[in-house]
């Protein structure tokens, strides 16, 4: 069952990449189709009962959703004539709209006619294609670290400015001095927004004009073009390069269109950074906890007992924790950081709103008992007499702890700390609650001083399946990108137990080899 | 502590090197107590012993405050639910008198505060006259201003957001009057600035009778009036103008006479916000009800008796959003009446009393309603103030004033303060705390008689569009979809799970053994949210189209698991003894699949035969049950799919921890596998097996993504498989972001995750103890 599952997880995940033949359909109605095939199934009997037994139909993702509206389509077999899959349909992937299949008409500079024609006009289009891909390029560099960085040492100005004001006796030479740097900064802001305007004015220099089966016309600049392929003339090997460089790309760059294009990198990012985030909050104070009940206390009811309630918060439902975490990180300790030190930026909130931290400190409490309960049964599992003859020889308890007891239980421990990792991993419903989001508009670790923002909202794979498979506006498009997420994320989970698995049983064996 | 080096050196090198540090002094250093390598043997001892009491220390404090943290979340969880139903609290700031030459005229005075109670209106005796609340004087401007020369008779206080007020005189004119309150913002500094204006005199009666009765209400249309006069007339009319509600421009009095009731016994009038409906209570108790929608043609709707007793109605208002009446009367009673559905009138309502509230002494002389929430408060003529809640039917607070007669009263806009007047001239203003009136354990888990409906019912719905809502927080549709979507889970989970431990303990070969508890264990670690995602966006489309396969396969499967048993005795036995490398396993997948893809391609046939060709149809008709295509079944194969393993894991663990001995004892004696399975190993397991249910059960109750994902998440209450529900846990996800902090919602959410951790941590420590219990009993073996 278990792999099945995983094995439909991966089909639908990984077939997604593959550049499928764009197939033409001429219809009985003297139209024409192009599109790719998506799905078949036996015309359900209870949606049209007067249909005829035993036929099918095609669900054809037919693009161009800026013509159609619709990005897939379903066609009945049997209205379907002939079917062609011509070799100069392309395959054109855009920045918004989604994806355009069609032929290539005619290329332009402004109104002037550069190449015309399927093939001349694919020659012609691929450096331009390239170009265009520079220049965004150019216009992310300009946007995020040129403006940005502008923006960021404003917001900065701007703030001391509050402060100041918050002061009881503003000093007036600072803020002068304040202002004029604001107005230095506000020019070379000018400045720079007019070269991203040029930038931007000359993607629209060239435009493509594509034609669709049925012969309507769609021109579109070239700076909305990611990439153009011809499917049905690719061999076997380049569509594997492009595979493969499909793969790359959601693995490495930012969604688009509200998420449901585009990379899932932020979200993995994200993912990592809290779980390491975590594991830091959640190694000292688990392991303490598991020292002080197993080596320390006194074994007696209270013991007994604390121990029991501590097993049994495992189970105590995560949301619950989410709960917690809103109440007492995000609205008690968060607001209160807020009005001691971070005065001059309210009313907007700093820490009194979810983030990274607090995420992370809630899924940390969550995953505490995790790793004390799986740290008590390694330290437990350390033989007695290991202990009475290091303790025998003269060494202190400390010691004994440090060189004996803790080496030995090692591999209990990780195992606890690997656990608490993967279900911290796959855990969504407190993360709702506290800071995560569906687009954060920037990583939680940058290039500006203190280079990591605990206080900044995150994404989160668990969150984007959710987000993207039941938030989306179209979901049937979206649907690719949440089994490759889910994919991603079941990866992870699965090869963390794996680790754990196979860490606990070197533990066994090592000791049912030693012991006895 | 956290930085020791990660060594794995085997245990018998460990006592050698532990064997070894006792005899030299020089490598003793730890991560802590990096000291010089050459001591003399004593410092070396003292700084060991500082270092071991240090981190003896350290670790006592560290491990206690984890603890203590980790049980610090109940108490947060209760601290911050029990305000809910902390008392209200009220403290009197400012009482002062206003100056005035005495006046005895009840009706013919009114009062009015603005939005932060910082500056009251007093109207009394054609004079209006702004207060300073913190300074108790009269404001230097407006001052006191003359609005009328000829006395005034009667005055009406409209309803809504701002400040309209009627004035009837005693040469039977109507004046209108709007006090405004302006917030202006100067460096930062907020100042409240009062204004007001005036309409001119309108005449709605030419035999200029006094009047002593009038209501008014202004609305997009125009003013509707209601006014009773001395001579016995009882008016209604609606003023319209072309420019303005107050300008000099042209306007256009219709007007009708009412002739019932009788004129001389009207006592109060009551307008609805919209100026269409008319209540007019007599001084022998009657309730009598006009439809004003076309204002020259009146419909009378109803006259209601209010009591046995012949009780004179004094006061009557709208709570907000115009559905539920409060009358005051005479004898000091106060009640709430809704119209509600009954086929005895012709309207097809009639106007019935849903609750009492807390009687007063004295004759109810003014009712105030809240502008924020279904509370409302009243006054009597002995001075006595009490605040009451509509949905709650609770009576919050109440002082005792001066015992002086209260003219009139109102509460603050925020509802968070009153003022009122007696009769001694005195203005009272109470701040009030009162943050969640609508809640008590009785409007959370009892049912409750909302506006709108005609039974009490246990409804959850906590926000609407409009302000005028009443929130209904009835948390048992959440708690019944929580145990609705546990149970349909757990019925799915539990004999495969159990059966599947059984066969794995007791019948599986070892190496297949090592091979499935891993396995299990990765699916007990699949995130809830990819089994949430499958369920609602595969397996839910998925379900509704093979569903008539999916009944006959709980049919055949069994029947072809059966057959496929009995049919295993005939198989030579030189193949039976390679059941070890399981042989057995894939005949029987094989059958398995076989079933599957048999019931599934004959999908359409069996639809056609039992269903009429639809099942969906089929259902509604037979049973009366509506197909959703998000249901509970989808929630219980995915939720149960999540249970599974922890069961499973569970159960297997206590029934391969049966003493071997017994075992071989048993089969020993001559029992079959069979009998030493339930007679042995299934009784002896049971705690186990129990406890393993208990904490799958703990599980299901929490899930909250799975739950999230593929219900409809609608809070009703219905057993049918076919439709969905809205938990505990799903419904804090939903709801908890949008939740204001600190208000009524967000503490009612934490009460239900404080629901959610007592339930399940109580269900988890009745499975410890058992556990614990079993392990104790079968040490002694």
């Amino acid at each position: 069952m278990i792999a099945g599952l995983l094995l439909l997880i991966m089909a639908n995940g990984l077939g997604f990449f593959w550049p499928k033949a764009l197939v033409q359909l001429s219809l009985n109605d003297g139209t024409q189709v192009l599109g790719q095939m998506n799905a078949k199934e036996m015309i359900p009997y209870s949606n049209t009962p007067d249909a005829p037994e035993g036929k099918h139909r095609i669900q054809l993702k037919v693009g161009n959703r800026d013509l159609y509206g619709l990005d897939f389509r379903w066609i009945d077999e049997d209205a379907i004539q002939a079917r062609s899959y011509p070799k100069d349909a392309v395959f054109v992937e855009r920045r918004e709209w989604g994806n355009f299949f069609g032929k290539i008409l005619e290329v332009r500079k402004g109104s002037t006619v550069l190449a015309s024609g399927s093939q001349s006009g694919w020659n012609a289009l691929q450096p331009l294609v390239h170009h265009a891909n520079e220049i965004h390029e150019t216009i992310q560099h300009v946007e995020t670290d040129v403006i940005g960085e502008i923006n960021y040492e404003m917001e900065d100005i701007r703030l001391q400015l509050r402060g100041l004001n918050l002061t009881e006796h503003p000093d007036d030479q600072e803020k002068h001095s304040l202002n004029a740097q604001l107005e230095t900064l506000q020019s070379i802001y000018e400045k720079e927004a007019e070269t991203l305007r040029t930038l931007y004015d000359s993607l629209r220099d060239y435009s493509v004009v594509f034609i669709d089966a049925n012969g309507q016309a769609q021109s579109l600049p070239v700076g909305q073009i990611i990439r153009v392929l011809h499917p049905n003339q690719m061999p076997w090997h380049e569509k594997a390069l492009v595979y493969l460089s499909n793969i790359w790309m959601v693995l490495s760059e930012e969604p688009r269109e509200a998420n449901t294009e585009g990379g899932i990198f932020p979200a993995i990012f994200g993912t990592i950074m809290m779980v390491l985030m975590m594991s830091i909050a959640v190694v000292p104070f688990g392991i303490l906890a598991a020292i002080y009940l197993n080596e320390y206390a006194h074994q007696g009811i209270l013991v007994r007992f604390v121990r029991i309630a501590v097993n049994n918060l495992a189970g105590v439902p995560s949301i619950v924790f989410g709960v917690f975490g809103l109440g007492f990180f995000v609205y008690a300790v968060g607001g209160t950081l807020d009005t001691l030190f971070f005065p001059e930026s309210l009313p907007t909130p700093t820490f009194g709103t979810g983030g990274l931290l607090w995420a992370s400190l809630t899924l940390a409490l969550m995953t505490v008992p995790v790793v004390i309960v799986a740290t008590e049964e390694g330290l437990s599992a350390v033989p007695r007499e290991y202990r009475e003859g290091s303790l025998g020889l003269g060494a202190t308890k400390l010691e004994t702890l440090l060189r004996v007891v803790i080496p030995c239980a090692m591999p209990g421990i990780l195992t606890g700390l690997i656990l608490a990792i993967s279900r911290a991993t796959g855990e969504v419903a407190p993360l709702m609650l506290t800071g995560v989001v569906k687009l954060a508009p920037s990583l939680p670790l940058d290039s500006y001083f203190p280079f990591l923002h605990i206080d900044r909202k995150f994404m989160h794979l668990g969150f984007h399946i959710y987000d993207v498979g039941f938030q989306s506006p179209n979901v049937e498009a979206a649907k690719p990108m949440v089994y490759v997420t889910t994919l991603v994320l079941v990866a992870i989970v699965v090869i963390l137990n794996l680790t754990a698995v196979a860490l606990r049983n070197r533990m066994r064996r090592k000791y049912s080899g030693s012991t006895v | 502590m956290t930085t020791f080096v990660v060594r794995s050196p085997g245990p018998q090198n460990l006592m050698a090197s532990a064997n070894h540090s006792s005899q030299a002094p020089n490598i003793h250093h730890s991560s802590l107590n990096p000291s010089p390598l050459r001591r003399s043997g004593t410092t070396s001892r003292r700084i060991r012993a500082l270092a071991d009491r240090g981190a003896a220390v350290i670790v006592w404090v560290g491990g206690l405050a984890t603890i203590l943290s980790i049980m610090g979340i109940f108490i947060y969880l209760l601290l911050e639910v029990v305000s809910l139903f902390l008392h209200s609290e009220s403290s009197e700031q400012t009482s002062f008198s206003i100056d005035t030459t005495g006046s005895n005229h009840f009706d013919s005075l009114a009062i009015g505060i603005d939005e932060y109670q910082e500056i009251a209106y007093v109207l009394y005796q054609g004079q209006l006259g702004f207060y300073d609340l913190a300074t108790s004087q009269l404001r230097p401007s407006p001052g006191m201003v003359s609005v009328s020369k000829t006395p005034i008779t009667a005055i009406g206080r409209a309803s809504g957001r701002n400040h309209h007020i009627a004035m009837g005189t005693q040469d039977g004119r109507v004046l209108f009057l709007m006090v405004q309150f302006r917030s202006v913002f100067e460096n930062g500094v907020r100042t409240i600035v009062p204004s007001f204006s005036m309409g001119d005199p309108i005449e709605i009666d030419t035999d200029q009778s006094p009047i002593t009765k009038i209501a008014c209400q202004p609305s997009d249309e125009g003013i509707t009036i209601a006014i009773v006069t001395k001579a016995g007339k009882i008016w209604v009319a609606k003023i319209e103008e072309a420019g303005g509600l107050l300008s000099e421009n042209e306007t256009m009095v219709r007007r009708m006479e009412l002739h019932t009731p009788d004129a001389t016994t009207v006592s109060t009038l009551l307008l609805d916000q919209l100026g269409e409906t008319l209540f007019l209570g007599t001084h022998d108790g009657r309730l009598v009800h006009w439809d004003l929608q076309d204002i020259e043609n009146p419909q009378l709707l109803s006259t209601t008796h209010i009591g046995h007793t012949k009780d004179s109605i004094t006061s009557l208002a709208y709570l907000i959003g115009d559905r539920t009446i409060i009358l005051g009367t005479q004898s000091g009673t106060v009640s709430a009446w809704m119209p509600m559905h009954t086929s005895n009138t012709e309207s097809g309502t009639q106007l019935t009393k849903v609750r009492d509230f807390v009687t007063h002494p004295g004759a109810i002389t003014a009712i105030s309603p809240s502008k924020r929430d279904k509370g409302f408060v009243t006054a009597d003529d002995q001075g006595h103030v009490f605040l009451h809640h509509s949905t709650a039917a609770q009576t919050i607070l109440a002082f005792h004033g001066y015992e002086s007669p209260i003219q009139d009263l109102v509460f603050a806009p925020k509802a968070n303060g009153l003022v009122t007047l007696d009769a001694q001239q005195q203005l009272t203003r109470y701040a009030l705390d009162n943050p969640h009136p609508e809640i008590t354990m009785n409007t959370l888990f009892t049912p409750v008689l909302y506006e709108g409906y005609d039974q009490p019912a246990h409804i959850w719905q906590s926000s609407s569009g409009s302000d005028d809502f009443e929130p209904k927080f009835g948390m048992w549709p959440l708690i019944f979809g929580t145990l609705k979507g546990t149970m349909y889970a757990m019925l799915l989970a539990v004999p495969l799970a159990v059966m599947g431990a059984i066969y794995t303990a007791m019948f599986m070969s070892r190496e297949l053994r090592a091979i499935v508890k891993p396995v299990i264990e990765i699916m007990a670690a699949l995130p809830s949210v990819v089994l949430g995602f499958l369920a609602g966006l595969w397996f839910a489309p998925l379900l509704e189209e093979i569903f008539p396969a999916l009944l006959a396969m709980s049919v055949t499967i069994p029947l072809s698991v059966m057959a496929a048993c009995l049919g295993w005795q005939y198989v030579p036995k030189s193949l039976q003894a390679r059941q070890r490398w399981g042989l057995d396993l894939v005949i029987l997948m094989i059958v398995l699949v076989g079933t599957i893809s048999v019931c599934l391609s004959s999908n359409h046939i069996i639809e056609s035969w039992w269903f009429d060709g639809n099942y969906k149809e089929w259902l509604l008709t037979v049973f009366g049950f509506q197909y959703d295509q998000r249901n509970a079944l989808v929630i219980s194969f995915a939720m149960g799919f999540a249970v599974i393993p922890i069961i499973f894991s569970i159960s297997e663990d206590s029934l391969s921890n049966v003493p071997k001995h017994l075992l071989s004892g048993s089969l020993a004696l001559g029992a079959t596998p069979w009998q030493t399975l339930t007679k042995l190993v299934l009784v002896s397991a049971s705690p186990g097996i129990f406890s393993a249910l208990m904490i799958g059960f703990g599980r299901a109750v929490g899930e909250t993504m799975i739950v999230l994902m593929a219900t409809g998440n609608t809070p009703i209450m219905e057993w049918s498989i076919f439709n969905g529900f809205r938990t505990l846990s799903a419904n804090i996800a939903v709801e908890m972001p949008e939740a204001p902090h600190g208000g009524t919602l967000y503490r009612v959410l934490f009460l239900a995750g404080l629901l959610l951790f007592t339930f399940t941590f109580s269900i988890n420590t009745i499975a410890e103890i058992i556990r614990q219990r079993l392990r104790a009993k079968y040490s002694q073996y």
